[in-house]
């Protein structure tokens, strides 16, 4: 579903954007990447490339999660979602609407291009907000899949990265990237795989590993192309240690959207609106 | 009550996106394996029902309130039929106001205005800084807070806040009724006379408070002031002794404060502490400095949080108060959660006071049925001597069944 006046079109429609002359340089860039070898460079420059088409000045969603444990038991959850800046310097509020139960739980993230995010959640039981510690990043978010840590902003400046190599996602052909955090960032990860897809250079999927056992994948599908900005509208989250996974469809979804700061400062977290 | 009913009017008429309803209707009911000298009975229950709606009227003005209704089988709550907006009862109302407010926001500028919940500190079982925090202690170890009347404005900018509350009105903590379970053991003077409650005595004078809290890379950290009264009681007694009679007066002592809380966490734990020292004026109540130091990790889905609750008193002249606070210092706190899903979790939390003079352990396993029941077990023991605040209520142990319907 998208918000009224948004601009939908699937990847198949091939539209040309406003931004034409950003699919010419990507279009240029598999060749550019074949000649010059799998280099180090090359892979963060397709992870820099991603991230610049992907960066908006603020972004607002609706987001259904349905967690299913091993026995196939779904779990719906709903928050809302603003976020004011770009990867790396952003803040953002998310803020759950369902389960009844925990209508009105907010936590502000706020992103740092060079450390982990600060986190703070309020609770309209306690009436108080409270730090999350930082080692709770690794922490499943109010039971679904997705970790704290999932849900912060990657900025590209945060990793180390290596091509490994080509391999098609649903059909789509995608760049293999390994990703390892630098030393400032504290992760609960060793390293991830990333697939981008080499004609909208969107995230396809995601493999995370703890040491060497592949513990959490991200995969990323539904795309559409919303205000010049290809977006998965559905992200899947299998934790493969506990056998469970998680869906995020994103409804309502609209890019640079009116936002104030003071919408992101812990004072508004006790709004419950 | 004014603002509770605008926002209902307004809710019914304004757009899904401008009005927030949430609220559950539940039922608690606990279970004594104990007698105790003064109370014969041996199950409680109680039902409750809040509502609780929400109004943003434009993107700087918005309304919020909540109401309860409540009954019981054992007259922790008053039978009259009555609406209480103040909340300064012995009992709790069957019907009341407990919280609305308007807030207006502009820029880094929030204004919260009416009765509403000022919450200080960071600490996670004991807060020697939230003054304006009054609690119902009817029963001492599942407590809940108060609102509070008054105004708060609060600047944000960066990564720095200033709070600034004034509260004209007192709002009390309530305290366990008198020949119930949870009342303190009385000391042994009182038990050869009859004793007459000539109730509380308000203070007159407003609460003020500021609180300055500055965030930083890798630490937290808040000073406080606040200028007020305990809303704990001190008692007073006068006896007659030709009728074997003693005139028992609460009293609200006169107290100011100087806090700190802080927060810093670092790769392995978080470190949160926070210290209030506190002086009055009252010839009953002593000065003193409570403090709080806790290390906390989270590990996967456990959660653990350890610390230490201590009190230091600079001028003692207190003999008979009510001071759930202080009962949780000179103290070693505990309390490990583990969530096992999107539906269930279960905690264990303890208070072991260093003396082994008191201790109160507390399991609890939580479960969702669906989207809006849950049921929640929760057993507590608290064994101990009868002179220590913990140690006292050493028959109080019980079971706890709660069946809430979220909406």
């Amino acid at each position: 579903m998208s918000s009224p006046g948004s601009k939908v079109q699937s990847p198949e429609s091939r539209v040309q954007s406003p931004k034409s002359g950003v699919w010419i340089a990507a279009a240029l860039l598999p060749i550019l990447f074949a000649s010059h070898g799998y280099a180090q460079s090359d892979a963060r420059q397709i992870m820099a490339e991603a991230q610049r088409r992907s960066e908006a000045k603020s972004q607002r969603y609706e987001g259904l999660l349905q967690v299913l444990d091993g026995g196939g038991k779904v779990a719906d959850k709903r928050w809302s979602f603003v976020r004011l800046g770009s990867h790396g310097s952003s803040k953002a509020v998310l803020r759950f609407l369902a389960p009844a139960e925990v209508k009105g739980v907010a936590l502000l993230i706020v992103n740092h291009p060079d450390r982990a995010s600060d986190q703070w959640m309020w609770t309209p039981a306690l009436q108080r907000e409270r730090r999350i510690a930082l080692q709770d990043r690794s922490t499943r978010f109010f039971g679904t899949d997705f970790s704290f840590e999932d849900l912060e902003e990657r900025d590209v400046d945060q990793y180390d990265y290596r091509l490994l190599g080509e391999q098609p996602i649903d059909g789509a052909a995608c760049w293999r990237i390994e990703s390892v955090p630098s030393k400032r960032k504290t992760s609960q990860y060793t390293r991830s795989e990333v697939w981008i897809r080499k004609d909208n250079y969107a995230f396809a999927q995601i493999e995370s590993y703890v040491k060497a056992e592949l513990v959490r994948r991200l995969t990323y599908s539904h795309f559409a192309q919303l205000q010049g900005i290809w977006t998965a509208r559905r992200l899947e989250m299998s934790d493969l240690r506990r056998k469970s996974r998680t869906i995020l469809t994103l409804e309502k979804l609209e890019y640079n959207v009116p936002l104030r700061d003071e919408d992101f400062t812990l004072q508004s977290l006790r709004n419950p609106l | 009550m004014i603002i509770l009913l605008i926002l209902l009017v307004l809710a019914s008429s304004a757009s899904a996106q401008d009005v927030a309803i949430r609220g559950f209707a539940e039922v608690q009911s606990a279970a004594y394996p104990e007698t105790t000298p003064q109370d014969a009975d041996r199950v409680a229950v109680e039902g409750r029902f809040r509502f609780e709606p929400a109004y943003k009227a434009t993107s700087w003005l918005t309304l919020a309130g909540s109401a309860d209704a409540r009954i019981d089988n054992l007259e922790l709550v008053e039978r009259a039929w009555r609406f209480d907006i103040r909340d300064r009862g012995v009992r709790r109302p069957p019907f009341s106001l407990r919280h609305a407010a308007v807030t207006l926001r502009r820029g880094p500028v929030a204004v919260d205005l009416g009765k509403q919940f000022i919450r200080w500190g960071k600490a996670d079982i004991l807060n020697p800084t939230d003054r304006f925090a009054p609690r119902d202690f009817l029963e001492v170890t599942d407590d809940e807070f108060l609102a509070v009347t008054g105004a708060r404005v609060q600047l944000e900018r960066g990564g720095h806040s200033i709070d600034l509350a004034w509260v004209p009105l007192f709002t009390p903590s309530r305290i366990p009724l008198a020949g119930r379970r949870w009342a303190p053991v009385a000391p042994q003077i009182l038990e050869s006379v009859a004793i007459i409650d000539l109730g509380p005595a308000f203070p007159g004078r407003s609460q003020y408070g500021a609180r300055w809290n500055a965030r930083g890379s890798g630490y937290e950290l808040s000073l406080s002031y606040f200028d007020g009264f305990n809303h704990l009681p001190h008692f007073t007694l006068q006896q007659v002794s030709e009728q074997s009679l003693a005139l028992l007066q609460r009293s609200y002592a006169p107290l100011q404060m100087a806090g700190v809380d802080a927060a810093v966490p670092l790769r392995w734990f978080a470190i949160k502490g926070e210290a209030a020292w506190l002086k009055t004026t009252s010839a009953v109540a002593d000065d003193l400095v409570l403090y709080v130091i806790q290390l906390e990790r989270q590990s996967g889905e456990l959660s653990l949080v350890g610390g230490y609750a201590g009190e230091h008193v600079a001028a003692r002249r207190s003999a008979l108060h009510f001071a759930p606070d202080r009962g949780l210092t000179r103290a070693f706190l505990g309390r490990v959660g583990y969530t096992f899903g999107p539906t269930s979790e279960m905690t264990f939390e303890a208070a072991v006071r260093q003396n082994l003079d008191g201790v109160w352990l507390k399991g609890q396993y939580s479960r969702a049925l669906d989207a809006h029941w849950r049921w929640t077990l929760a057993g507590a023991a608290i064994g101990g001597e009868e002179r220590d605040f913990i140690g006292q209520y050493r028959r109080n142990s019980h079971l706890l069944l709660t069946i809430r319907y979220s909406f």
